[in-house]
């Protein structure tokens, strides 16, 4: 569906992608993981045309992202970081401009359809300015669906929202896989890539550092982490099973916490610094 | 071609700004007060051969009222779309070509400009100014909308902050509204300085509204307004073709 050969782009100096090698399935969710900075946002802006690479290629469906972008905008939905609807315009009106840039048929159908599949239909008259923050956003992604994308590409959907609005968009975004969407997302919360990602890929610094299911990645660690805090310092051990944890959490002399591991501890081992730098 | 969708986001944005008092003050006290100061105080005190100084002034008002209103609305709201915002990404990943961003934001500026100059139109009317209303005047008119429209486009594109849109504004449009003959005749000043005036678009804006006749000397004009509108509006085509973040 989506394949990357030695990606880069650089800005003057910076280097902001450096070589990447990707391949995203049909069907599949796929995350990239990383702190600011990483290069996910960069690989989102080349996939989806608004960037050209300083070298490499990308493909979306045999498709030359740079060679052939008009193909490549008619297969995808991007919801963007920040909230770039047109807040002086009404839900329908921010749907009804995309749409016909997209030269949607049945316009105004798929719009109520939307509205009702984003419990947004008794907004669709207001203003989008007057919407709280996880309804501009679950709008943004709804206006992304509207070409009925093959490739929803979303870059850190839920970051600002509280944990419940959250939710409900990690529910949105499972039944768009059902769907048969192919969706790519970056984001640097933990649990969001764990919930929903089939594959995730770390990038680090523009460098892709692992990629696997998130079961995988963890996996290769170990099973377990203790965790010890003396003097605000924090320490981590990671050991294999349980039993190893305990006989672990014997020899400290401090608090400890013992519990399984996840992919920032990944995250932490492989570069020695924290996914929220 | 796929223009309307961006026109019409643009007129539907226009029209929620008319509602607000700010916006009909900003884009319209200017003309006004020139209409008012010069044309009523020290319009009594100039003379200018075969026509009254309000005769001579309101075409140039409108010239200069079409040209920044189109320019200014088309260029800020790039600039603050692309920078700000980010709407005008919104495009660029859209299946949509530089032909379509551009014409659709011309042809909003186009409106918007004649929007002002009809208000302007009006005004000069009830003051009992004596317009040569034809298809000269209108072409000559929608000319210099579309001309800085797309320079709009450009100026848009290519700031890297809002700050830069001002200064092309103060460095390129304001001398132009006040040296191209829109309060008194270029034809009083140093030659070096007519050669400079005559080779800038509102001159021949204001000339062409001033004596909308099919003439030669007006047809230098309109091809000197033609062009420059088709090479603003390449040009802008070229940039928003190669954006790349």
């Amino acid at each position: 569906m989506i394949i990357t050969q030695d990606l880069s782009k650089h800005y003057r100096e910076v280097v902001a992608l450096d070589g990447l090698y990707l391949e995203i399935h049909p069907g599949e969710i796929f995350g990239l993981l990383g702190p600011n900075g990483a290069g996910k946002t960069t690989t989102i802006k080349i996939l989806t045309t608004l960037a050209r690479p300083t070298r490499g290629r990308a493909f979306l469906q045999d498709y030359d992202v740079v060679r052939q972008p008009l193909p490549v905008k008619k297969l995808i939905g991007v919801c963007p970081q920040e909230i770039n609807l047109d807040k002086e315009l009404s839900a329908y009106e921010n749907l009804w401009i995309y749409g016909r840039l997209y030269r949607v048929p049945g316009l105004h159908q798929r719009i109520k359809e939307l509205l009702e599949f984003g419990d947004l239909r008794d907004r669709a008259s207001h203003l989008v300015k007057n919407f709280s923050g996880g309804m501009q956003r679950r709008l943004l992604i709804l206006r992304a669906l509207l070409s009925r994308p093959q490739v929803l590409f979303l870059d850190e959907p839920t970051v600002g929202l509280d944990p419940q609005v959250r939710r409900q968009l990690w529910s949105l975004i499972q039944q768009l896989k059902q769907e048969g969407i192919t969706i790519v997302l970056t984001t640097h919360y933990i649990e969001e890539a764990e919930m929903l990602c089939d594959r995730v890929g770390i990038l680090n610094r523009g460098r892709l550092i692992a990629l696997d299911t998130p079961a995988a990645i963890v996996a290769r660690l170990g099973g377990y982490v203790v965790e010890a805090t003396e003097n605000g310092k924090r320490e981590y051990h990671l050991v294999k099973d349980k039993a190893e944890a305990y006989s672990c959490a014997q020899t400290e002399n401090c608090e400890v916490i013992i519990r399984q591991v996840n992919l920032e501890d990944v995250f932490i081992q492989l570069t020695g610094e924290r996914l929220s730098r | 071609m796929n223009w309307f969708p961006i026109f019409y986001r643009e007129i539907l944005l226009f029209q929620r700004r008319l509602l607000r008092l700010g916006y009909v003050v900003s884009a319209l006290f200017a003309p006004l007060l020139y209409l008012l100061a010069f044309g009523l105080g020290l319009g009594k005190r100039v003379a200018i051969p075969g026509t009254s100084y309000l005769d001579y002034l309101l075409p140039g008002l409108i010239a200069m009222s079409s040209m920044t209103n189109a320019y200014t609305w088309v260029a800020n709201g790039l600039t603050v779309g692309r920078l700000h915002f980010r709407t005008f990404q919104v495009y660029v990943q859209a299946p949509v070509t530089a032909t379509d961003i551009v014409m659709g934001e011309l042809l909003a500026g186009v409106a918007r400009g004649l929007f002002a100059s009809l208000i302007l139109l009006g005004l000069g009317l009830l003051l009992g100014s004596r317009l040569q209303l034809n298809l000269m005047f209108v072409l000559a008119l929608i000319l210099n909308c579309a001309l800085f429209a797309a320079l709009g486009v450009i100026v848009g594109m290519r700031s890297r902050s809002h700050e830069d849109t001002a200064t092309f504004t103060n460095f390129l449009i304001l001398p132009m509204a006040f040296f191209c003959g829109t309060f008194f005749p270029v034809n009083e000043m140093p030659w070096i300085v007519q050669v400079i005036i005559n080779c800038l678009p509102l001159t021949h804006a204001n000339h062409l509204l001033r004596f909308p006749a099919w003439t030669l000397a007006n047809l230098d004009s309109l091809i000197v307004l033609s062009a420059y509108a088709l090479g603003c509006i390449v040009l802008g085509i070229v940039i928003i073709r190669r954006y790349s973040e």
